[in-house]
């Protein structure tokens, strides 16, 4: 055994909470899971069973930490300690194939949550170091800029510059006291800024005071991706250090999946308190909005359009209904793809897997369970997808698959559909 | 003392020790490990979720069902069945209230029993053979699961050869076979039958938490 | 599959095994009658001077206007059915003799066979790339059958050789034993064998229908002793297997239906027609199981795949299954082969 294989496992080890070791322990080796796993279903390869993912840190538990460990390791009955080698073939399941998207805890009998032990378990690989290059990489941008594709406070500024040009209202930034800051991700600051003209134009008809931080405007969280605890602390704590200094009422997470567990979820627990803010997840703020006449709607949207169900946004984030009831506002012929809603497939990119270059040929196999998806759902135009991330992967998978579809974020939708002033008579 | 007195005897208070103890060790264990407190602001209730989470996992869900539909049947078969014939069939309980308490069990006439037992059979061999037959389940089985099935198709075996009653030796050979399963339970994925509603409502308590209606 | 088989096998001889030292614990079946419980021998010379052979002519001529037929005749007049005697004779003389040797001897002939011819091995070596053979249902189906198969025909075996088999070797009380635990058993599998050929027949049936290429491999003698054999998804032996399946063990299912529900037909030679049929249907199958477990396994490389992974190599199906591969792929076997050859 290396040493970086005993960094694992002591990772493996310390994660291993009665959570963990209570879905060790109830797993009956029954595969329902792979059926759940786009990532089986469209491989066909058993390696890709999601149980599977987790036999290092099982082992790792069942040797050194369980109930009976010591008589059966006395009794020459406990597993093989774990290796180096077996550690590094993990590796690709551990982060090419696992999305985190949690569908299989659905099929689970024994209702295991793989998802969140893959996470744990990423801990133990982060700790040795046995993470793929491309979310090291991402990693490392995070370190020096705060973002993950490298987005500067200059960058930020010029795109927010364009955006209020575009819809002519001012959006302020590091203003103190404002009732909310926005944080966004990455690849919605670089690849769909409307998504700020947009904000803009939503929260001025409400009446809100927001803001955006020039120091912390990026909430992805890669430390969450690579399952590394002290990067995802210091990623963090840049968001809450910045909107306590700014004194702000709320944040607000943006359509983006994995951001909003990371600061919702389980950013308290990674700082060890409560914050003097509270988190609130965009979607949740517009249905809010809409539901107390604020941001009423006008003319729908006539197109034919479908949802797709961000994982850790609806799933793992409980959002089902809200932005469900802001797209029958917003849109007159929405149809819902089959299998929507909280059994839904992952986009295939979520978990950090879009941001690893080794597993694009996974990432659009995978890809290939919701192109069914939209397929069945006849004459479709457009499909809403409520997550930069997903909507990234959207993009390439739609090209790859020589599909012709619009893809929209909500809040555009909601801000494109929102009343005139006139038409409320306001 | 002969061999039937002894498997049913002393040999069955050994094992059903080993198998109580065994059981509370294991699963005390478990909760022993304990965890750290979740301290982000909830949006609902913890506990009704661990309540939820395994009251929901006992309902197939119409999407998967199609392709894991062989898996419900059989698994459901055997698993409810095996509960009937553990409690309802009339040797057992003549064995429960002669040994162990004096309850009123209502017995199932012998044509229940062999109904029943065939479900279980039937459910067992094909749980036992998808597991041999699949290449997912080749992968990720182990010696564990084998032994844990056959170990509970032998002890349902020897108890439908013992039908007859006719001969101590095939009572004996089934309650020799039943204290090995005793034994072997507590240590091994049979607890399964046990540890489910930790892991279920372990799950269930997070997606409470948040607020999340599954 | 073969440590499983071997398992299975231990297990039993395991459990038999115990069953020798333990036999003095017999006691008699709580229903069985005990002959010295109130049936007292009867009075002497009851008949009179009448003569026996009129008397038991008479009996079994069935005349129901006869006086001397004291005993309730059945409708059909009939008072004492002597085919019984027959039954007997035919059950003790010649199938109890003769039925253990016939999978004795296809284990011989496949013994031999394999010494001196061999497995078939795939000529061309495993290509690593599979195909789609046998769908999930389909192998658990087939599982399903065998392990319920193997239940019942170990039972079966037991019950009908133990007296010729075991009495004489393990004694009596131990014959007992086992067979009131084999009945037991072979009554409780047996509807699961229903299940299990309907099952499997509607999962393997497609396919199974025979095909005018079928005569070529009766030919080329399926290829055993070399040559290509062409066939679709099944070969002849495989179809023929199929059917003899579902024939005989339709015949075994109805014949064991009645034998466990005696009551559903009035004519005892029914019965003991059904008993005959059974067990000579069994053992046939039995017999010819081997073969199938032979070919399916150490006798033609590649083959186990198919029920336990669902997949076949794609050189095992051009070689075995030309058409199928044809089929399947919408390649030409001949071509592909062609141009694998050089490397």
């Amino acid at each position: 055994m290396t040493a970086n294989s005993e960094i694992a496992v002591e990772k493996f080890l310390e994660h291993t909470d009665a959570e963990a070791a209570s879905f060790f322990e109830a797993c009956v080796h029954c595969g329902e899971c792979a059926e759940a796993c786009q990532f089986y279903l469209s491989t066909g390869d058993p390696k890709y069973t999601p149980t599977y993912k987790l036999r290092p840190m099982e082992r790792a538990y069942k040797r050194d930490k369980a109930p009976f460990s010591g008589l059966k390791k006395a009794l020459g009955l406990a597993p093989s300690p774990v290796t180096e080698e077996e550690l590094r073939e993990w590796e690709p399941l551990v982060y090419d194939s696992c999305n985190m998207c949690a569908r299989c805890t659905l099929v689970c009998p024994m209702g295991i949550d793989i998802a969140g032990t893959i996470r744990k378990m990423r801990e133990g690989y982060a700790a040795a170091g046995f993470v793929p290059e491309g979310l090291q990489r991402s990693a490392e941008f995070v370190k020096k800029t705060g973002s993950p594709m490298g987005v500067t406070a200059k960058a930020l500024k010029a795109q927010i510059k364009h955006q209020e040009d575009a819809v002519g209202i001012k959006i302020e930034i590091d203003k103190k006291g404002a009732d909310y800051m926005a944080i966004f991700s990455s690849m919605e600051i670089m690849g769909y800024p409307e998504v700020l003209g947009a904000y803009a134009k939503l929260f001025k008809r409400a009446g809100l005071t927001w803001t955006i931080s020039s120091v912390a405007y990026e909430a992805t969280n890669v430390g969450v991706q690579i399952g590394s605890a002290p990067m995802a602390k210091e990623i963090l704590q840049r968001v809450v250090d910045a909107a306590e200094a700014l004194e702000v009422k709320h944040v607000i997470s943006p359509e983006c999946g994995h951001a909003y567990g990371a600061i919702r979820w389980a950013g308290p627990n990674m700082m060890g308190r409560q914050f003097k803010f509270e988190v609130v997840h965009i979607i949740e703020l517009l249905d809010q909005l809409r539901r107390e006449g604020k941001i009423p709607v006008g003319k729908k949207d006539t197109r034919r359009m479908t949802l797709h169900d961000p994982c850790q946004i609806i799933r793992r984030g409980g959002l089902l209904k809200e932005p469900r009831s802001l797209l029958n506002d917003s849109c007159a012929n929405f149809t819902e793809m089959k299998g929507a809603g909280i059994t839904n497939f992952c986009c295939g990119g979520g978990g950090g897997v879009s941001a690893n270059p080794r597993a694009e040929e996974l990432k659009t196999a995978a890809f290939s369970r919701k192109v069914e998806q939209l397929n069945g759902v006849q004459d479709l135009e457009a499909v809403v997808v409520p997550c930069g991330n997903c909507r990234a992967v959207f993009e390439d998978g739609l090209d790859e698959y020589d599909l012709d579809l619009e893809i929209i974020g909500l809040s555009e939708l909601v801000a494109e559909t929102l009343a005139e002033e006139d038409e409320t008579g306001a | 003392m002969s061999f039937l007195e002894f498997v049913e005897g002393p040999l069955f208070l050994v094992a059903s020790a080993i198998f109580l103890l065994g059981v509370v060790w294991r699963v005390g264990g478990i909760i022993l490990i304990g965890r750290k407190k979740d301290i982000s602001p909830p949006k609902g209730s913890a506990a009704m979720g661990f309540l939820k989470g395994n009251l929901r996992h006992f309902i197939p869900r119409g999407i998967f069902a199609k392709r894991t539909a062989l898996h419900l049947i059989a698994g459901y078969g055997f698993h409810l069945a095996l509960l009937v014939l553990v409690l309802f069939a009339a040797p057992h309980i003549a064995f429960i209230q002669d040994r162990l308490v004096n309850v009123n069990l209502p017995e199932m006439p012998r044509w229940g029993f062999i109904l029943t037992a065939e479900i279980s059979f039937a459910g067992l061999i094909m749980l036992w053979v998808r597991r041999i037959s699949d290449p997912v389940m080749r992968l990720i089985s182990d010696w564990d699961d084998h032994i844990g099935s056959w170990l509970t198709f032998l002890v349902m075996l020897t108890g439908c050869l013992a039908l007859q009653e006719s001969h101590g030796f095939l009572r004996a050979q089934h309650m020799l076979v039943v204290d090995v399963w005793l034994i072997y339970f507590p240590f091994s994925r049979l607890m399964h039958a046990f540890t489910f509603f930790l892991s279920r409502g372990n799950s269930g308590a997070t997606y409470g938490r948040k607020g999340i209606n599954l | 599959m073969n440590n499983l088989l071997r398992m299975v096998a231990v297990l039993l001889v395991l459990l038999m095994g115990v069953t020798a030292s333990q036999a003095q614990s017999v006691r008699p079946p709580g229903n069985a009658v005990n002959l010295d419980d109130g049936i007292e021998p009867g009075p002497p010379n009851t008949l009179g001077d009448l003569s026996d052979s009129d008397f038991w002519r008479n009996y079994r001529g069935g005349d129901p206007n006869d006086p001397q037929q004291i005993i309730g005749p059945r409708p059909d007049g009939v008072v004492l059915t002597t085919t019984g005697q027959h039954w007997r004779a035919l059950r003790e003389n010649y199938i109890r003799k003769y039925a253990g040797w016939a999978p004795l001897i296809v284990i011989g002939i496949l013994a031999v066979f394999y010494v001196l011819i061999g497995p078939m091995r795939i000529k061309s070596g495993r290509s690593g790339k599979t195909l789609s053979r046998f769908n999930l249902t389909q192998r658990v189906s087939h599982w399903f059958m065998a392990a319920v198969f193997i239940l019942l025909g170990i039972s079966g075996l037991i019950i009908l050789l133990g007296r010729p088999l075991i009495a004489p070797f393990l004694g009596k009380e131990v014959n007992s034993i086992m067979t009131s635990a084999a009945m037991q058993g072979h009554n409780l599998f047996g509807p699961l064998f229903i299940v299990a050929l309907v099952w499997m027949f509607i999962k393997f049936v497609r396919g199974n229908f025979f095909q005018w290429v079928d005569l070529k491999w009766i030919f080329k003698l399926g290829g055993f002793f070399g040559g290509h054999v062409s066939s679709h998804e099944f070969n002849f032996g495989e179809k023929s297997w199929f059917w003899m399946v579902t024939i005989v063990g339709t015949v075994i299912s109805v014949t064991g239906v009645l034998l466990l529900f005696p009551w559903l037909v009035e004519d005892l030679r029914i019965l003991q027609l059904s008993t005959i049929l059974h067990g000579l249907g069994a053992v046939g199958l039995i017999s010819v199981l081997f073969g199938h477990i032979y070919v399916g396994t150490i006798g033609m490389e590649g083959s186990l795949d198919s029920m336990l992974k669902g997949e076949v190599d794609e050189h095992w199906a051009k070689e075995h299954h030309d058409l199928w591969y044809e089929k399947v792929t919408g390649k030409s076997a001949s071509e592909t082969a062609k141009e694998e050859e050089p490397s």
